[in-house]
């Protein structure tokens, strides 16, 4: 009878599902590196759900370093090798998945997830555990303020920053050709909030009148009536916090409505380097402006072996920003590690850390007490259907600055 | 009196499915996992540490939404709603006032989000089945926008964080655990009570059958509403106990309508409406989830996990482990015996000790129900069309007629399970007709049933528990299972000779047994006036008389019937007024003599051939054969 | 002024892809008293499969619609016979709990297949607009609005004008009574099953144009389709098609008078005022309460 053999089913399934938690509970977590096998790094990246771009492209990030470390003999002469869970973007899970690596599974270090909203849990139970956590994505003050010692983030500056070059030199432009407003569109998140917010403080203090400000939810997919509103304001400047996806659907919709302003920054979306360039069309790319943690133009340190490295393993593809900051996160935990010279004692690679800084692919970091970083974005604009840094003039790959859609400013 | 068959002499199977023994077995099933649980810590493991404090956090949301869910039948998608609202109302306070553990919150962040079910509930009063089940998804989706917009409070979509535990580290996971532990047990005690009280069997009748249950006294919008207000009462706690573990609290996090399905999944999997069952769903679902994480391969997969189980759960066990468990042990333990309804009726019992006697007054009485100008219709059909008569005080009136004439319409009028279109109603000069179904239940009106409408999964003495004389908090907190409530149901019962059947379910009870059941139901209203629909109707002549006994001896006590029937010969041995309904109307009224030779309800009704044959309630008749008088 | 008409223009055309998109939903509804939390899913899946169609073969998805309209009715009708049929005439619980486990397997099973990345399809009308003065009418969502429109009415005409449209409307207002009269409902629930998930067919070709989609979009979607529905009355088709001007038209407004964050509240606002305030929506009917007996 399908009744008594469905609840055969069923109480099979809480049979085992007692024996299993039974099992689990007493089993203890796996001791941490027994000094000869491989070094496991663990990490919870959110490969499906509402952040799996990024955290596929930070998963492909550590792939390539591991790759590369690996053909150099290694970290501190044993090889390396990921524990990687999918998190599916939700916070239960990745402090879920962060506790069964720490404890479980009993890696030797831990990396970080991909966006903040993630990592703000995650690096809770790495920090209560006594965990180094060095962090891809942590761009969100949030972070900073919770007395963690052993939290550092591997890029050139939190979120509120990361504009402030561009909007300097904005505001240092003659007044005749400065814009005279301004626009600031911005997704509901907190990595894309504060970029826009820092460059509004800076733009309006210099006399750019803001006449447009306002937030839209994460799953909006229809701009239409945002840029309506936009363009009914009359603003000669457009500064929007976007992700990707966003930033794509904006700036269609924007040569819809026939609405073309002279400047247009968005951050992160023109990143995105091939993805982005499809998905708005090489034309519409050109002159945007962008705040990069990374470009593949830069002379840093390891780069060109990186994106060697990375074609190689992914199709002839340009590495986008995700896995190149992912790439330097592995650097700033791979530089700790060989200065101490052991992986046991992780207040020691926090305490160095701390002292000293990195070079990596971004350039050079190093870190406030707090764990955020000390530096400054570079601001790129695409030219040409090449993404070109602009600013800082001395790292800059191009001298030209144009306005969007071509043209000389 | 002669009670069921004896049994026949108990074999292995008897046994082994005995209750006693299973009951003795579960208590130390329970005994053996509250142990594991409270010293769950010390296990070595800090990952299966974290699975139970994850689970635990469900376990008690789950047994929470059982008193929604389980016992009232309303299938709430809000639950991790009122989880989050707990965890943002313990983040914020915990901010607020740094220094201070953020545990001492988690009382208020309970009242907190108590307060928002019980207005939710209140809102959504009137709402039923799919409607209420639409408003709790769009109410959890309204939350997360509200935490979303009002940055000032709720720090908008950055979220809030909340500092790391305090402690010493050796303490480890302790506090916490403990903690829910406790919560845990609070949520059962308390669920274990309701289950206990009047209060309980009146969810548990609105689940079953909630338009009865108005008529039996039970007021169900503030049942629901006292019901949601309970069940977010502890998990708002567990809510705050669970940002405080996760140090974060955000509205994407804490908002997703899949914490609400998995919170829903946890109850129907484990057994709705059982005291144990959704804490045993919910450590089955949350290992579950973790596993298929981990070792299942990411998102996708628990996707289809979840959904899968959601989908061959509905299909195959809607009920359901515990008690597709205890039926299957009961089918064993039944197997082959005789059930309960071949055993013969009592008596007919003394009559119930009436708390509020009432005289039989002597003269020609005033109206105790007056009905004017009622008229009901349904579209086109005017199916109660200018309706007017009255019922006598202390006089078993009977309402007769052809079918269709509105006879159920104007009871369903006058009982209160619909409003008229246009029409006064006057109870004892008291104009009802605005009145709620369970209002004129406590005015004294109660009402049977053409189809009985008993509780089906309830016992017969539940049922007879169930109904409420007045509402008051004192009623609801009383004992439904013993205590005088009960004793008062078990003279009842007596009185119309059921009491056999005491503990058999009332599903099991065959058509005329739910008739004298329903009618002992109506009587622990103390109604003033009983309206009967079809009380001869379908059960066998023994039942028939017994029926009338039942009622003249009740009448002799001062009670006042309206009866609907169409067995000419037991109207018109019984009932005195008649009133003769057709097409909406009453078309006559008088003595039983009158009517049988009432043209009117000759043509209408009874047909020029009627016979009566013996005795009418007035006296000797002479038979009439064909034409008029 | 113009800002005005502009934004109820965009309204208007949003709400025609609603409207065709809730069609199917409110149809399976007032035959079946099912609410098909599915729904979305489906319209999902039917963007997929435009969009596969669109990368492998190059089809426009405007010719893409017959194939995969047909492919839906199947999907629907499949899902019918191996799930829904068993849950008919039971609580509302289980089949709100069925649909919406039907709806994550669904989301599970795309994501495997397709990834979790969004797609789009990208046709020479993605991008363009026709202006009207000073109004500017985005040309992909003029077209999906004309194609809705057109979908709707042949929806409507089979209703009408064919048997098993009788059929189906009979079922809908008096089960048994279309028993009597030898309708086979249970077939009759099958096909009304397969053709509002066949609507989608139309209704995810169009999503594929104007929207990226993820398999995680069905979320958003079901939210708003039922307050749709329940704005209109549920059971409605003409009710589906006023509310779905209306939210759309709603959205629209909140954006530009309120705040950009404001079109995500709109179908819960509806959908709360509207079942406290008037349960039966615009354009549904009440049914005798004591039907039971």
């Amino acid at each position: 009878m399908r009744f008594t053999s469905a609840l055969r089913g069923v109480a099979t399934v809480a049979a085992l599902a007692t024996v299993g938690l039974g099992l689990a509970a007493c089993t203890p977590d796996a001791p941490s590196g027994d000094g000869d096998g491989p070094i496991v790094i663990g990490t919870s990246l959110p490969l499906t759900g509402d952040f799996s771009e990024g955290g596929t492209n930070t998963q492909q990030g550590y792939e390539v370093w591991k790759a590369i470390t690996n053909e150099n003999g290694g970290l501190l002469g044993r090889q390396v090798d990921f524990k990687v869970y999918d998190d599916a973007s939700d916070q239960n899970t990745v402090v879920s998945d962060y506790t069964q690596l720490i404890g479980q599974d009993g890696v030797d270090l831990v990396l970080g997830s991909q966006s903040s909203l993630l990592n703000i849990p995650a690096s809770a139970i790495a920090e209560r555990e006594g965990y180094l956590f060095i962090c891809p994505s942590c761009g969100s003050g949030d972070m900073y303020n919770r007395g963690f010692t052993k939290i550092f983030f591997s890029q050139q500056s939190v979120a509120a920053n990361q504009a402030k070059l561009f909007a300097e030199w904005i505001a240092a432009l003659p007044e005749d050709e400065r814009p005279a407003t301004a626009a600031y569109p911005s997704l509901d998140d907190p990595f894309a909030g504060p970029v826009v917010d820092g460059a509004e403080a800076i733009l309006s203090a210099a006399g750019v009148e803001t006449v447009y400000k306002d937030v839209y939810p994460a799953d909006t997919k229809n701009f239409d009536s945002i840029v309506a509103a936009v363009r009914d304001s009359g603003a000669e400047m457009v500064v929007q916090g976007a992700q990707f996806e966003d930033g794509v659907n904006f700036l269609r919709s924007m040569n819809r409505a026939g609405y073309q302003p002279d400047i247009l920054f968005q951050s992160s979306s023109p990143t995105y380097g091939d993805q982005y360039l499809d998905g708005v069309g090489q034309e519409n790319t050109e002159g945007v402006f962008f705040a990069a943690s990374y470009t593949t133009q830069a002379a840093t340190p390891g780069n060109e072996e990186f994106i060697a490295k990375y074609k190689e393993l992914y199709d002839g593809a340009e590495p986008p920003e995700d896995a190149a900051d992912g790439y330097a996160a592995a650097q700033v935990l791979q530089a700790a590690v060989e200065a101490v010279g052991s992986i046991d004692d992780q207040d020691a690679l926090a305490d160095w850390l701390h002292a000293n800084s990195v070079d990596t692919i971004l350039g050079t970091l190093s870190w406030n007490e707090d764990g955020s970083p000390k530096g400054d974005f570079l601001i790129g604009q695409w030219q040409g259907g090449v993404a070109q840094i602009v600013l800082p003039a001395d790292v800059a790959t191009s001298d030209e600055i144009l306005r969007w859609r071509g043209g000389a400013l | 009196m002669s009670g069921p068959a004896p049994a026949a002499a108990p074999d292995w199977r008897g046994r082994l499915t005995d209750p006693v023994l299973w009951r003795w077995i579960t208590r130390a099933l329970v005994l053996v996992a509250a142990v594991v649980l409270v010293l769950f810590p010390l296990s070595p493991s800090i990952s299966a540490q974290n699975t139970v404090i994850l689970a635990l956090v469900f376990a008690i949301s789950a047994s929470g939404l059982n008193i929604i869910t389980g016992y009232a039948g309303y299938l709430s998608l809000s639950q991790g709603a009122f989880l989050g609202i707990g965890a943002y109302t313990g983040a914020i306070l915990a901010r607020a006032n740094p220094g201070v553990s953020p545990f001492v919150w988690a009382p208020v962040a309970g009242v907190v989000a108590a307060v928002v079910a019980a207005l939710l509930g209140l809102v959504t009063y009137r709402s039923r089945g799919p409607s209420f089940v639409i408003i709790t998804i769009a109410f959890t989706l309204l939350v997360q926008f509200v935490a979303r917009q009002w940055t000032g409070l709720t720090n908008g979509s950055s979220g809030i964080t909340l500092p790391l535990p305090d402690w010493p580290r050796e303490w480890g996971n302790w506090p916490f655990h403990l903690v829910l532990v406790a919560l845990l047990a609070l949520s059962l005690l308390l669920s274990w009570w309701i289950r206990r009280t009047k209060f309980g069997t009146g969810l548990i009748a609105i689940r079953e059958d909630e338009g009865k249950a108005g008529t039996i006294g039970i007021n169900a919008p503030v049942y629901k509403l006292l019901a949601f207000g309970l069940s977010a009462l502890l998990t708002g706690m567990a809510g705050s106990v669970y940002g405080y573990y996760l140090t974060f609290v955000d509205p994407s996090g804490m908002f997703a309508i899949l914490l609400s399905v998995q919170i829903v999944l946890s109850v129907i999997l484990g057994g709705r409406g059982t005291l144990f069952g959704p804490v045993l769903g919910a450590f089955i679902i949350q290992p579950l989830n973790s596993w298929a994480n981990t070792i299942g391969g990411g998102g996708n997969v628990r996707l289809v996990l979840f959904g899968g189980l959601l989908v061959l759960l509905v299909l195959l066990l809607p009920s359901g482990i515990l008690p597709s468990l205890q039926a299957l042990l009961e089918r064993i333990r039944t197997r082959g015996t005789v059930g309960l309804s071949g055993a013969r009726l009592g008596a007919v019992g003394e009559s119930p000790a009436v708390t509020t006697p009432r005289e039989r007054p002597a003269v020609a009485a005033a109206p105790l129900l007056e009905v004017r100008g009622l008229a009901k219709s349904f579209g086109g059909n005017r199916a109660v069309d200018d309706c007017s008569f009255t019922v006598p005080e202390g006089s078993i009136t009977a309402l007769i007629g052809p079918n269709g004439s509105g006879k159920t319409t104007v009871f369903n009028l006058v009982s209160g399970t619909m409003t008229p279109d246009r029409g006064e109603i006057l109870l004892g000069g008291e104009a009802i007709e605005r009145l709620s179904p369970w209002s004129r239940a406590h005015r004294g009106i109660g009402r049977t049933f053409q189809i009985t409408r008993l509780f089906k999964e309830m016992t017969v003495l539940e049922n007879v528990v169930a109904p409420l004389r007045d509402f008051s908090p004192g009623q609801l907190g009383l004992g439904a299972v013993s205590g005088a409530e009960a004793r008062r149901a078990e003279e009842l019962l007596a009185f119309v000779g059921m009491s056999a059947y005491r503990d058999a379910r009332a599903g099991s009870l065959s058509y005329g047994q739910q008739k004298l059941v329903e009618l002992a139901q109506v009587l622990v209203l103390e109604p003033r006036l009983i309206l009967l629909d079809e009380p001869a109707g379908g059960i066998n002549p023994t039942l028939i008389e017994r029926m009338g006994e039942l009622i003249r001896e009740l009448n002799r006590q001062g009670t006042t019937f309206l009866l609907v029937e169409h067995n000419m010969p037991f109207v018109l041995g019984l009932c005195d007024p008649i009133r003769v309904l057709a097409r909406g109307a009453v078309i006559a009224e008088g003595g039983p003599e009158q009517i049988q030779h009432d043209p009117l309800v000759l043509d209408a009704y009874l047909g020029d051939d009627f016979l009566l044959e013996g005795e009418s309630k007035t006296g000797a008749v002479p038979t009439v054969k064909g034409g008029r008088a | 002024m113009i800002s005005l008409i502009q934004t109820l223009i965009l309204g208007v055309l949003v709400g025609a892809v609603y409207a065709l998109l809730a069609s199917g939903l409110t149809l399976i509804f007032g035959v079946m008293r099912v609410i098909n939390l599915a729904h979305g899913a489906f319209a999902i899946l039917a963007a997929f499969l435009t969009y596969t169609l669109w990368s492998w073969l190059g089809l426009d998805p405007l010719l893409s619609i017959p194939i995969v309209t047909v492919a839906m009715f199947a999907v629907g009708w499949v899902v019918y016979q191996l799930a829904i049929r068993h849950v008919r005439g039971r609580h509302v619980s289980m089949t709100v709990l069925l649909t919406f486990g039907i709806s994550l397997v669904l989301e599970g099973v795309m994501g495997f297949v397709w990834g979790n990345t969004s797609h789009s399809v990208r046709t020479d009308y993605t991008d363009a607009s026709v202006q009207l003065g000073p109004f500017f009418l985005p040309e992909a969502q003029l077209i999906v609005a004309i194609v809705a429109v057109v979908v709707i009415g042949l929806l409507y005409l089979v209703l009408q004008r064919t048997w098993a449209g009788r059929a189906i409307r009979a079922a809908s207002s008096n089960e048994s009574g279309a028993l009597l009269v030898g309708v086979s409902v249970s077939s009759v629930a099958a096909l009304t099953f397969a053709i509002g998930t066949a609507t989608l067919g139309a209704g995810g070709a169009m999503i594929s144009v104007i929207y990226p989609f993820l398999p995680g979009s069905h979320d958003q979607w079901i939210a708003r389709l039922l307050a749709i529905v329940v704005l209109g009355g549920l059971g409605s088709l003409p009710g589906a098609i006023v509310g779905a001007l209306v939210i759309g038209v709603g959205e629209m407004l909140a954006t530009s008078y309120i705040g950009a964050s404001w079109p995500v509240a709109v179908p819960f606002l509806v959908i709360f005022v509207v079942l406290v305030l008037r349960p039966q929506g615009l354009m549904g009917t009440r049914l005798r309460e004591d039907a039971v007996a």
